[in-house]
């Protein structure tokens, strides 16, 4: 599933993402926001999910 | 004096202490302490108490302490006056900014910060400058001594004042008065015994950082520096309960928060946390409307829309962040009522 957070500000990228996360174990992120890069590494800390930069303002998220 | 009833924002008002002598102070001290007229000599006296008794608390002899207005000027003087050619400037990712706009400048980099805070230990050489942070104003995290460091190095302690010591070794030092709720625009500036320091200012004379400054208001952060640390000293270890407490109460009762650093390894007074997803910028107007005023890291609440390079630079959650002063006034209550009043937001804004 692909997610399109482009042009969206903090926190509505990562907010999105997990509402999507309980449809689709895997999610293609899109995002520019700044924010989204060190957000995203913190969300998975702290939610023990798994996220991977796969290109620019690209993300691959998986539901762990 | 203005209640300070739900103030956790960093800002305070000016201590009771110093403000009940500030008519006094700008009446005995208006005359320029430089001059030879017997009210300026008095004025010299008086700045002169006032530069031992803020010395006495910074762990500083009288004649290594120079006053400045603005900190911005002590960030350049601190650490341009330290450069040789051929010097780089190292400085950890949570430095202040100013450490940034001066890094930009000279041959310069950047350490690299783990969660705590703790930037990598650089051993460095010579003739390089560290410019190190006792502790960070945004999170409270204490930064472990640069005893390996083989440079010259600066000291920010705008952040921590005069509750933590300075390091072994230091060239040159900084601190804000606003740390021990003094007035703003007195920064106090010293320069270590055997630092080989120059003025990086347009000057006439090699060691005096001459800049126009305020004696009376220079008075009162003296006399607010000595009443702060007989209040800090007598709450201490109370701020510290209710830091723990606050830590209990976000994780427990209210989940999903990533705080900034331990208890431990934290100033008591300081805590920054980041709730998931909240808008830090709705939280806080939320939380301002029921008489509670916090500071935001959050990339909503600053100028440029980036997140806070410190909270990043940590690995923390930027969105939702709040940060807290628990201040020498704040009383159980309080805490309590802002700690209600926050789950009851969280509730309803994840809602």
């Amino acid at each position: 599933m692909e997610l399109d957070c482009r042009g969206m500000r903090c926190p509505l990228p990562i907010i999105k993402l997990a509402t999507a996360l309980k449809e689709s174990e895997e999610v293609i992120l899109l995002s520019d926001d700044p924010a989204t890069l060190p957000d995203l590494s913190a969300w998975a800390r702290m939610t023990g999910n798994f996220y991977e930069v796969v290109g620019t303002n690209k993300y691959f998220v998986k539901r762990l | 004096m203005g209640s300070v009833t739900g103030n956790f924002q960093s800002e305070t008002p000016l201590h009771p202490a110093a403000s009940a002598f500030l008519t006094e102070a700008f009446d005995r001290g208006w005359a320029s302490p430089d001059k030879r007229h017997a009210e300026s000599q008095k004025v010299a006296i008086l700045l002169n108490e006032a530069k031992e008794s803020l010395a006495g608390h910074l762990g500083l002899r009288r004649e290594q302490l120079e006053i400045l207005s603005d900190p911005a000027i002590g960030y350049h003087l601190g650490i341009s006056g330290l450069l040789r050619e051929g010097s780089r400037l190292l400085y950890p990712a949570i430095s202040r900014s100013e450490v940034f706009a001066i890094a930009e400048g000279v041959p310069a980099e950047k350490l690299e910060t783990d969660s705590r805070g703790v930037a990598q230990s650089p051993v460095g050489e010579f003739e390089d400058v560290l410019a190190w942070q006792s502790a960070n104003a945004e999170t409270g995290t204490i930064a472990p001594t640069p005893d390996t460091f083989a440079g010259r190095i600066f000291v920010d302690a705008t952040a921590s004042g005069a509750l933590l010591p300075l390091p072994n070794r230091w060239s040159t030092a900084l601190w804000s008065s606003r740390a021990w709720q003094g007035p703003a625009g007195v920064s106090i500036f010293a320069i270590g015994d055997r630092a080989i320091w120059r003025n990086a200012l347009p000057h006439f004379d090699q060691r005096i950082s001459s800049s126009d400054f305020s004696v009376p208001l220079t008075i009162a952060s003296a006399i607010a520096l000595d009443a702060f640390t007989a209040d800090y000293k007598e709450r201490r270890s109370e701020i510290r309960a209710l830091n723990h407490e606050i830590r209990d109460f976000l994780h427990n009762e209210i989940g999903d928060v990533d705080i900034a650093g331990g208890i431990d390894t934290t100033l008591p007074h300081l805590l920054s946390f980041s709730f998931l997803y909240i808008d830090a910028e709705i939280l806080m107007n939320e939380l301002d409307r029921r008489g509670f005023a916090v500071d935001s890291g959050s990339a909503c609440n600053s100028a440029n829309m980036e997140p806070s390079h410190v909270l990043a630079a940590m690995g923390l959650l930027t969105h939702g962040n709040i940060r807290i002063a628990l201040h020498n006034e704040v009383n159980r209550n309080e805490v309590i009522e802002f700690l209600k009043t926050l789950q009851v937001l969280i509730a309803e804004m994840r809602a």
